[in-house]
């Protein structure tokens, strides 16, 4: 047997020993997650909430401030993903309502531009 | 030592580390998926703002605590509380703040005590609670933990929904009556601060109610203060230091019963030295 063949055993050996300890025993661990991350039916519950409140006081602007904690995505798009997990998980007609009511103001909200200095 | 295999041992040391670079830093492993109980302690306040946004809309306390229990709080109404004291001391909108310190006297009552639109109401009779998973509903919502190299939720596995029994719609009660002064007492204690005006805020139950507003007028002008900002007192506590010789009007909310014509009182202590005391009122919804 060829001399380089042993550590490379070894080496191919300490490998898997280190992905084992470092995804099984010892893993890195994840806390103070982000809303980006949740589960698909929580951020949909989330967006819920949301909407029940848009649809009590119809501002668009404080749904999108909210919706903005997903980050990434638009708001209109976050509220359209809300609505198709709801539909795909048997939410309650009324729910799908409010969903759809909210994904339409999200579609249509134009945010206020904030003018920073003087004259442009 | 002849004949150590030294050259193995390093190598598996090397290949160990090489292992553990791979599984910490270059693909550690990502959650996805996870449950609202593991997310940051501020994104926590920004959900149970929502939640006690959409109780304020629905008036479904039971969809309400169904949500708050997803966050895994020891004790709910005291993690409203205090993030409403929070809200309150950080100067957040006074809005936000009641409904978060409503949402906790009503789950310590168990009452819904908003009143409804007529519009609103209507909606609200015929919503009903999503549904939770299988996995929720049972408590055992542990994060999936797959080692993958980019995660996205749209690469994961559809999610299989498993319809479960959903809490029945909380009927909406009539809204609170106003707060009326049932007691007021003389506080002459010297070692308090001169002219305190204390205020406990109760329900019926005489369960203590946080966030509730205290409106104190006096010669034209008007201060509006809150309870719960002092919880090492009690939930339902306030204070007001009052200046001799003005006469105060104080009420709980814009349409509370008003207690009116209160001064300081007048005090000797046990060396007959004169000091102005305080005042201890209780206001309590019939």
């Amino acid at each position: 047997m060829p001399r380089w063949i042993p550590p490379l055993i070894a080496i191919v050996m300490g490998i898997a020993l280190g992905l084992v300890y470092g995804w099984v025993i010892n893993p890195v661990q994840f806390v103070d997650t982000t809303p980006n991350s949740l589960r698909a039916d929580y951020r949909a519950d989330y967006v819920l909430m949301i909407a029940e409140t848009y649809h009590a006081n119809q501002d668009a602007g404080l749904a999108a401030r909210r919706l903005a904690i997903f980050g990434g995505d638009t708001p209109a798009a976050i509220s359209a993903q809300a609505l198709q997990t709801g539909q795909a998980s048997g939410y309650a007609p009324n729910d799908i309502i409010l969903l759809q009511e909210l994904t339409r103001a999200m579609q249509a909200y134009q945010p206020v531009p904030t003018v920073i200095g003087g004259k442009p | 030592m002849k004949g150590f295999p030294w050259v193995s041992l390093i190598a598996i040391v090397i290949g160990f580390s090489l292992g553990l670079l791979y599984a910490w830093v270059i693909s550690p492993i990502r959650y996805i998926d996870t449950t609202p109980n593991t997310l940051r302690a501020d994104f926590k306040d920004q959900f149970r703002i929502a939640i006690a946004a959409s109780y304020a809309s629905t008036h479904d306390l039971g969809r309400a605590k169904a949500r708050l229990a997803l966050l895994g709080d020891a004790d709910t109404s005291q993690a409203l509380t205090a993030q409403s004291q929070r809200m309150l001391a950080a100067g957040e909108a006074r809005e936000d703040v009641q409904q978060v310190a409503q949402l906790a006297t009503n789950l310590i009552t168990g009452l819904a005590q908003f009143q409804p639109s007529a519009t609103v109401q209507a909606t609200v009779s015929q919503v009903t609670v999503p549904p939770l998973t299988a996995a929720t509903a049972a408590g055992t919502n542990t994060p999936t933990v797959i080692p993958v190299e980019s995660p996205t939720l749209e690469s994961t596995p559809a999610i299989i929904f498993t319809p479960t029994a959903r809490p029945t719609h909380t009927p909406v009660p009539t809204p609170g009556a106003p707060y009326v002064p049932v007691a007021q007492d003389t506080v002459c204690n010297s070692n308090l601060t001169e002219g305190l005006m204390q205020i406990s805020v109760v329900d019926k139950h005489n369960h203590q109610i946080p966030g509730a507003e205290i409106i104190i007028t006096w010669s034209g002008s008007e201060e509006h203060i809150f309870t719960g900002l002092k919880p090492e007192i009690a939930n339902g506590y306030a204070d007001y230091i009052m200046q001799a010789g003005v006469s105060y009007s104080v009420r709980v909310g814009e349409s509370g019963t008003p207690a009116s014509n209160l001064t300081a009182p007048s005090c000797t202590d046990s060396g007959g030295q004169t000091f102005t005391g305080g005042l201890h009122l209780i206001f309590q919804q019939p």
